[in-house]
């Protein structure tokens, strides 16, 4: 047995501890860069120890905790969270740097950004349902005050919408959890809330409370469904995610894009998927899935074509991307499933560069409307440069980590969702025209001179900024890393399903 | 018989009377030491209570030393301890310390009789010492309107509880023929029910009811729990509520075997009306007092759900909140205390000090409290890793077990009930959370008082620690329900 992702999690939330109880700046900032550098560290060691061609959980750790209850502490990474960790914990330190510069009560900021990693990290490694949920509603917390304290103008409105929606989203989810431990109590009549035991005790469900409406099966896996979309967010549960980023801070912003979402994503892969084939009624919600998914993609697509804030274009861009990883799990082919995971990291790197961009130009000219910019490259040529990439590799350019992704849910979902596929290449022409006609009114043409006098983004900004577009090129090229592993756990976690090709509409 | 199983009230008796005479001979401006001397004795007291091992009877089986004794006296000392040491402060330099220790000391006694009673006599008896001096103390600011108005309601309701569930004790011991408890259970396995034995317990869950105040019993609750000192608050909410708790797992568990199904009907009935309600109207209080009222209220409906089903791991949940109430109510009384304080050094003549606009950027001005106010509701609200979860959690877990193994569907709706008032009441804390957090303060960073900073982290710890590491606890209240062998 290892103890990496124990002390994976347990540094930065000594580290957050530590930093709510710094006095200065300084040693805030340098407590939660130097916790988030260790987990970092960690991270890539356990990626090292990482064996891609096994598909089961490995790394695996078990502490008891509440034994009466079935509770223990157990953590284990497998295709599914590995590649989250990383991201996870590349981005935060990457994140502190960027917001190096914080001045507003920085022990609390820089605390609560660790908090963040610190709830992401034990959401993509819990083995534990019970423990998936408590490091699920943790992630809430911080990212509340976030809001509530750096935000914008209408931080109080955006944040309590943020915390209710996805607070009632996660109601709905434990108690489906609750269903399913119940479940399989009455099964083997003892209490356990190991992820998997829960998971495999579905298929044996028989309903003792029938309605005549719907399945109680059916209402598990809707209830399991609805907690996970609305965090990932999509259509038509989305407009919590437009007022909580244009209010954020741009920190906040980057890791509830690049993080928060991806924990919807994920429940989608660790739950949805092995319970899909076992409901009442799996055509049904394959359908629903990739309604939803298209919709997602091409609602938010339209949307962000029609933004005049930069920041509001991202974040319904967000909304866009994430519908690919609705698709791919939807599509149920091995290679769809794991181009949706790749999706959920490439997605996690690149957000992160278009909402620090929107930062960086938010701070030097004071605005994000797309409208009143313009010709801002001429002063900015650091930040450009490092923007255009990143519009870029959102937008699909080949050689970059969003071109492989898309492309493999695209090419792959086709076999099982052909309908779905056509609807949703309509979405690419669009994608490309709103990053580079927000690009072109934004960045490029002429200065508008009622802006003043701008300065380029600070060092540190876009030294983060680089090291993440690096990451994007690294993986647009050599993407093997993490998806082969990723392609190992997506093959049998659609076997179960490929009987079910058939009944898809 | 070995009386050393008693030697924790017996401390208690000696050393209540020995304040009330030291704070004869001493001048009124060394009393403040009788304050540190009533903490000692508690904690003296509660180490007593948690080192002891073994059981026993005594006084013709009158008093019962038993696993539920035990956990039941322990939240009562943890209560009166936090109480006390907070006391130390807010009743600083008062001249008639020597009577409130006196007082506060002999409630506790009081209700750990209750704790071990297992005759009516004993029962009513320490409900009687718990009671009367609570009244006194509930009253203690006696230039204060609203204090006298406490304690008045208070008074008058108990008494009228007190002779509701005497009246119903001398219509069992009419039907049995026995005040103790063990023989009133041997008589009703084997006999008939009778129309008596009903109305006999309809003045007993009245009775009870008052003192657990739940609706319809709850209307002195608010009014008292806001008016008297803030300390005396935190005992009669967080303690002396859960004399009720204790009485009625004893008598109603034990007794009322023979009438079962109603009782059960009657108690899901009261604790869903019990929670809503609470839970209602806390949300919209403006007096933090008042809503934390509310909020014990709603609780006390979560704790009566052990009444519903009755199975050892239901009750055992409902000692579990009963424990984690007492750490977390306790703990947020003293709280409001040191904003009460830190408003009136603002300003000596404010009214309301537990306004909730008193309230904003509270992190800023009084850190430790708003931290420690922050766990205790999250606690309460039953976020995990805190007692107020685990409590909550054990005994919707053993509703719903006793739903899913009896395929009882009103069992199910009682739980989804309980969880979404549960979802309702984060609302009123977060509420409270924004203001202290997010909300700009109104005046300087005050220095918190040791005495109160003190009581709060000892809540905190009691909070947090049964939330991290449950089994010890939850292994103690296992072993406290099975003594009443249901």
């Amino acid at each position: 047995m290892t103890a990496y992702i124990s002390l994976m999690i347990a540094i930065p939330l000594i580290g957050a501890i530590l930093a709510f109880l710094t006095k200065t700046r300084q040693q805030a900032r340098a407590v939660a860069l130097v916790s988030s550098g260790i987990s970092l560290l960690i991270s890539i060691i356990m990626l090292s120890r990482f064996d891609s061609s096994l598909a089961g959980i490995q790394l695996d750790e078990i502490h008891s905790w509440i034994p009466s209850l079935g509770i223990t502490l157990s953590f284990g990474v497998d295709g599914i969270g590995m590649p989250l960790v990383l991201l996870s914990c590349i981005v935060i330190p990457l994140t502190v740097i960027f917001a190096w510069g914080e001045t507003k009560e920085p022990n609390k900021f820089y605390g609560l950004i660790l908090l963040e990693l610190v709830g992401v990290l034990g959401v993509f490694t819990s083995l534990d349902f019970f423990v998936f949920y408590i490091f699920w509603e943790i992630v809430l917390i911080p990212m509340y005050f976030l809001i509530s304290i750096w935000g914008g103008p209408r931080k109080d409105y955006a944040a309590i919408k943020f915390f209710i929606y996805t607070h009632i989203a996660s109601l709905v989810m434990l108690l489906a959890i609750f269903a399913l431990y119940f479940n399989a109590w009455q099964i083997t009549r003892t209490p356990d809330f190991n992820m998997f035991h829960l998971l495999k005790n579905y298929s044996l469900l028989d309903g003792w409370l029938i309605t005549n409406v719907i399945s109680i099966k059916d209402a598990i896996f809707i209830g399991l469904l609805f907690g996970f979309i609305v965090k990932m967010p999509a259509v038509p549960f989305h407009t919590w995610l437009p007022d909580a980023h244009v209010e954020a801070p741009t920190a906040g912003s980057v890791i509830l894009a690049a993080l928060l979402l991806k924990m919807g994503g994920y429940g989608l892969f660790r739950v949805i998927l092995p319970l899909l084939p076992f409901s009442d009624s799996p055509g049904k919600m394959i359908t629903l899935m990739a309604i939803i998914g298209v919709l997602s993609i091409l609602y938010g697509t339209f949307l962000a074509l029609a933004q005049r804030d930069l920041k509001k274009m991202v974040a319904y861009s967000s909304i866009s991307h994430m519908g690919y990883v609705t698709l791919g799990a939807a599509a149920l082919v091995p290679l769809s499933v794991s181009g949706a995971m790749f999706q959920q990291f490439s997605h996690g790197l690149i957000t992160c560069v278009l909402f620090m961009s929107c930062g960086v130009i938010q701070h030097s000219a004071g605005t994000r409307i797309i409208g009143d910019l313009g010709g801002i490259a001429k002063y900015m040529p650091k930040l450009t440069f490092v923007m255009l990439a990143g519009f870029l590799a959102s937008l699909g350019l080949p050689g970059m980590s969003g071109f492989i992704a898309e492309l493999l849910v695209l090419l792959n979902s086709y076999a099982n969702l052909p309908t779905f596929v056509i609807l949703a290449l309509f979405g690419i022409v669009f994608t490309a025209g709103y990053h580079l006609w927000a690009m072109q009114r934004a960045v490029f043409g002429t200065f508008n001179e009622k802006l003043g006098h701008i300065h380029d983004g600070a060092n540190y900004e876009i030294a983060s900024m680089a090291v993440l577009v690096l990451l994007i090129i690294f993986f647009g090229l050599y993407p093997n890393p993490v998806l082969n592993m990723m392609t190992t756990t997506a093959t049998p976690l659609v076997r179960d399903a490929a009987g079910l090709v058939g009944v898809i509409v | 018989m070995s009386y050393v199983l008693l030697a924790p009230e017996i401390l208690l008796t000696v050393l209540a009377l020995a304040v009330i005479l030291i704070g004869l001979l001493v001048s009124d401006k060394s009393k403040n030491i009788l304050g540190y001397i009533s903490a000692a004795g508690l904690a003296a007291s509660l180490i007593l209570t948690i080192a002891k091992t073994g059981e026993g009877s005594f006084f013709y089986n009158a008093i019962v030393v038993d696993p539920l004794s035990q956990i039941f006296k322990i939240i009562f000392l943890v209560v009166s301890l936090i109480a006390v040491i907070a006391s130390i402060h807010y009743f600083k330099d008062n001249r008639n310390q020597d009577e409130y220790y006196t007082l506060i000391l002999l409630a506790t006694v009081g209700m750990m009789v209750v704790a071990s009673a297992n005759d009516l006599l004993a029962l009513f008896v320490g409900f009687e010492l718990a009671s009367m001096s609570t009244y006194v103390l509930a009253g203690f600011e006696k230039k204060n309107p609203a204090s006298l108005e406490a304690a008045l309601k208070y008074f008058i309701i108990g008494s009228l509880s007190s002779a509701l569930m005497l009246f119903g004790m001398s219509l069992v011991y009419g039907v049995s023929g026995s005040t103790n408890i063990s023989e009133i259970l041997t008589y009703f396995k084997t006999a008939q029910v009778s129309g008596l034995d009903i109305l006999a317990m309809v003045f007993l869950v009245a009775g009870f009811g008052f003192k657990m105040a739940l609706v319809p019993f709850h209307m002195w609750a608010p009014d008292t729990y806001e008016g008297s000192p803030t300390v005396v608050s935190s005992l009669l909410a967080a303690g002396s509520k859960k004399m009720g708790f204790v009485a009625a797992f004893r008598v109603l568990v034990l007794a009322m075997v023979a009438v079962r199904a109603d009782i059960q009907i009657v108690f899901a009935i009261l604790a869903v009306i019990t929670m809503t309600y609470g839970n209602v109207v806390a949300i919209s209080q403006k007096s933090i007092k008042r809503m934390l009222a509310y909020s014990s209220i709603a609780q006390a409906g979560y704790i009566s759900l052990a009444f519903v089903v009755m199975t050892q791991m239901s009750i055992a949940g409902g000692v579990l909140l009963a424990l984690g109430h007492a750490f977390m109510k306790g703990g947020a009384f003293i709280a409001v205390a040191v904003v009460g304080y830190m408003v009136l050094s603002d300003n000596k003549n404010t009214k309301n000090t537990d306004d909730i606009s008193n309230f904003a950027g509270l992190g800023k001005r009084a850190p430790i409290t708003a931290l420690s106010l922050f766990v205790f509701f999250l606690a309460l609200a039953g976020i995990p890793p805190s007692a107020g979860f685990i409590g909550k959690f054990v005994l919707f877990y053993s509703v719903t077990i006793q739903a899913v193994s009896t395929a009882s569907t009103w069992l199910l709706v009682i739980v989804i009930i309980a969880i979404l008032n549960s979802a309702l009441s984060i609302y009123y804390y977060a509420r409270v959370i924004r203001y202290m957090y997010v909300l700009p303060p109104v005046g300087e960073k005050i220095h918190e008082p040791l005495p109160y900073v003190i009581a709060m982290l000892l809540a905190v710890i009691g909070t947090i620690g049964i939330g991290l590491y449950p089994e010890p606890v939850i292994n103690m209240a296992m072993n406290a329900a099975s003594v009443l062998g249901v």
